[in-house]
C-alpha cells in the first residue's frame, strides 16, 4: 500500500459506518514499539473474570518475524475472534481493561478509537485519548460502563449469528495512524453449550 | 486569575471530570483506584506508567489517572496536569522517614500553573497499619493550613478495608461540581 493511501485521520475513521475491507495501515506502521499485553472483561458487580487473553511475553526477533508474513498469517495477527456466554449481553455493568507497553520514545498523544458493528451497523463507538505515553511505560486503562440495553430480539440475532458483531479499532500516535486491528464477536448459550 | 479559569470551565456537553491521583511509590495509589472500583487487590505491581479507570459515578464520567510514583517517573507527572479538575495526593501514612520527601513532591504540585484550579483531596493512606500517623499528624506534616487559595480537604483511608475512600472521591467530586458547573 502507497504511504499517501495510508493517512487515515481520525476524523476519517470517526465518519466509518462499516467495517472496513482489509487494514488501513501495514504493520510497519507501528513504528512505536506499541505492543498490548493482555485485555479483560470482567463483570463489576461482582468483580468475576468473563474474559481474558494474555500475548506471549515479547521476543527480541519480533521485529524480524513482522517484515516476512504471509497475509494469511497478518489477518492471524491483527484480527481475533472473541466467544462470551450469551449472559454477557445482559449484565449491567461491565469493565474492559487494555494494558499495553510503549517503546523507549515517548509518544505525546496517543488515541483510540474503536468502532463497533452489527450487520454491517454502527451500534457502538469509542473514542479515548490517552495523551501522553512515558518511554518504555506498561500502561492500563479500565473503561467501566453500562451496557446499553439491546434489543432482546437483537440479542437473540446476535446469539444466532455468531462473528456478525465486529470491530475495528484504530490507534493514532499525533494523530498518524499507527496500528488497526480487528475483532469479531461470537455470544454461545450456556445451557446449549455441550 | 486561577478563579477565572475555574469559572469559565463549564462543561456544558459532558460531566466528566479529571482527577489525577499522584502520591510517592508505594503510597497505595494504585490499590485505592483498584478498590474503589472494586477489583482484586492481592497482587499490585509499582506502576511504571499509568492506570486509567473511567467510570460513570453518580451522574459524572470520572477519568482517574494513577501515574507511578517512582523517582525516575516523577518528572514525567507534568505531562499530566492539563485539564486536571481534581489532584488526590496519597500519602503512606506509615512510612514517616519519607514524609519530607512527601511533602517536597506535593509543594513542587501546587505551584504548578495548570493545576492551579484543581481541588486537593490528600488521603492519608493505610490507616490499617499500627503506628501509621493520623490526619490530623499528616495535615500538620504537610503543612495544608498554609493553602489558602485552593479548596483542599484530607481523608484518612485504607486501600485495604476500603475505608474512607468513597467519603474522599464524595468530597472531591461535590466540590468540582459546586466550582464548575454552577451555571447548570
Amino acid at each position: 500500500m502507497p504511504a499517501e493511501d495510508s493517512r487515515f485521520t481520525a476524523a476519517d475513521v470517526l465518519r466509518f459506518t462499516a467495517p472496513t475491507e482489509g487494514y488501513l495501515c501495514p504493520l510497519s506502521a507501528n513504528r512505536y514499539g506499541i505492543r498490548f499485553n493482555s485485555f479483560k472483561v470482567r463483570d463489576v458487580d461482582s468483580n468475576a473474570a468473563l474474559f481474558e487473553v494474555r500475548a506471549p511475553p515479547a521476543s527480541d526477533d519480533e521485529q524480524i518475524i513482522v517484515d516476512d508474513l504471509t497475509p494469511e498469517q497478518e489477518v492471524q495477527i491483527r484480527s481475533i475472534r472473541y466467544q462470551f456466554p450469551s449472559t454477557v449481553l445482559s449484565l449491567k455493568r461491565i469493565g474492559t481493561t487494555l494494558e499495553f507497553s510503549i517503546g523507549p520514545e515517548p509518544l505525546n498523544t496517543f488515541r483510540m478509537i474503536e468502532r463497533h458493528y452489527f450487520r454491517e451497523m454502527l451500534i457502538r463507538s469509542y473514542d479515548f485519548d490517552f495523551g501522553f505515553c512515558i518511554p518504555n511505560s506498561t500502561n492500563t486503562w479500565e473503561a467501566i460502563y453500562d451496557i446499553p440495553t439491546l434489543d432482546p430480539a437483537i440479542q437473540r440475532d446476535m446469539v444466532a449469528n455468531p462473528y456478525m458483531a465486529k470491530s475495528d479499532s484504530f490507534y493514532f500516535v499525533n494523530d498518524e495512524l499507527v496500528m488497526h486491528n480487528k475483532a469479531e464477536y461470537s455470544y454461545f448459550d450456556e445451557a446449549a453449550a455441550t | 486569575m486561577g478563579l477565572l479559569t475555574i469559572l469559565k470551565k463549564v462543561k456544558q456537553k459532558e460531566r466528566e471530570l479529571r482527577l489525577l491521583v499522584l502520591g510517592l511509590d508505594n503510597a497505595g495509589k494504585t490499590t485505592i483506584v483498584k478498590k474503589f472500583n472494586g477489583e482484586d487487590i492481592d497482587t499490585i505491581a509499582p506502576t511504571l506508567g499509568f492506570n486509567i479507570k473511567t467510570l460513570e459515578y453518580k451522574e459524572y464520567k470520572l477519568n482517574l489517572w494513577d501515574i507511578g510514583g517512582q523517582t525516575s517517573l516523577r518528572s514525567y507527572w507534568r505531562n499530566y496536569f492539563e485539564q486536571t479538575d481534581g489532584l488526590i495526593w496519597v500519602v503512606d501514612s506509615a512510612d514517616k522517614r519519607r514524609l519530607l520527601d512527601c511533602k517536597a513532591e506535593l509543594e513542587k504540585l501546587l505551584v504548578e500553573e495548570r493545576l492551579a484550579g484543581a481541588s486537593l483531596l490528600v488521603f492519608a493512606n493505610k490507616q490499617d497499619i499500627v503506628g501509621a500517623l493520623s490526619p490530623e499528624e499528616i495535615q500538620q506534616v504537610l503543612g495544608l493550613d498554609a493553602i489558602t487559595r485552593r479548596h483542599w480537604c484530607i481523608c484518612s483511608c485504607s486501600a485495604v478495608t476500603g475505608e474512607g475512600l468513597v467519603a474522599g472521591v464524595d468530597w472531591m467530586v461535590a466540590d468540582i461540581a459546586s466550582r464548575i458547573f454552577l451555571y447548570d
